[in-house]
């Protein structure tokens, strides 16, 4: 029951966002832990669209060394 | 027509004037790929998320443009890849034209730190009255 009402909405659908660029890194931060891995849609509550538009975002920016691939956790 | 983004990151110790070398090379090395260059501007010096060829930091460039010859591209591409001072790059389509980056408010202020500039080396003498022409210009723009 509980998780019924949990508040769950996608996060661009809300804000009107319909292309995500690689170079906004504060944006894509939101949506990676912080071991650096893309966290999954059931936790963030994505879109199916907006999630396969936010992957391709995140790679791209972990190739030009914006993001990074791995990442310690708490230190 | 479809337009690109180009963006690569070049060593951040390198002087400006190697740096805008560097940029004219590569966009005359596009020019052979008959692209029509938009906008090449210099996006800033970022601190890279994982070590590249021992580097800790890059500068940011991006290229815009739109296509030319695609045969051609690859050429580009691997130019890019032989280039030395390019550390890394990375080419993007893009889905909507890409607007021209106007540096009308960034150009305006090298201009008046520039006159600023000359004003303090002028004025050395007489601090206070550098500063009260610092001030003036600010409140003016």
């Amino acid at each position: 029951m509980a998780f019924q009402n949990r508040n769950k909405f996608c996060y661009f659908k809300e804000n009107g966002i319909h292309d995500i660029d690689y170079k906004e890194v504060k944006l894509l931060r939101r949506f990676v832990n912080d071991q650096g891995k893309i966290m999954p849609r059931r936790v963030t509550g994505t879109s199916a669209k907006m999630h396969r538009k936010l992957v391709r975002a995140i790679k791209r920016s972990r190739s030009i060394a914006l993001m990074p691939y791995v990442e310690r956790g708490t230190e | 027509m479809r337009y690109y983004e180009t963006i690569y990151i070049v060593d951040p110790n390198l002087e400006n004037l190697v740096l805008d070398k560097t940029m004219d090379e590569i966009s005359k090395e596009l020019e052979k790929t008959e692209s029509k260059l938009i906008n090449h501007r210099i996006w800033g010096k970022k601190r890279l998320a994982y070590q590249i060829d021992k580097q800790k930091y890059g500068t940011y460039v991006l290229l815009q443009f739109e296509e030319g010859n695609q045969e051609k591209m690859i050429d580009f591409s691997t130019w890019m890849k032989l280039n030395n001072s390019v550390i890394r790059h990375m080419t993007v389509l893009l889905d909507v034209k890409p607007e021209l980056y106007v540096e009308e408010s960034k150009k305006e202020e090298p201009v008046a730190n520039v006159s600023n500039a000359t004003v303090k080396d002028d004025a050395q003498l007489g601090k206070k009255s550098a500063e009260e022409v610092d001030s003036k210009p600010e409140e003016a723009i």
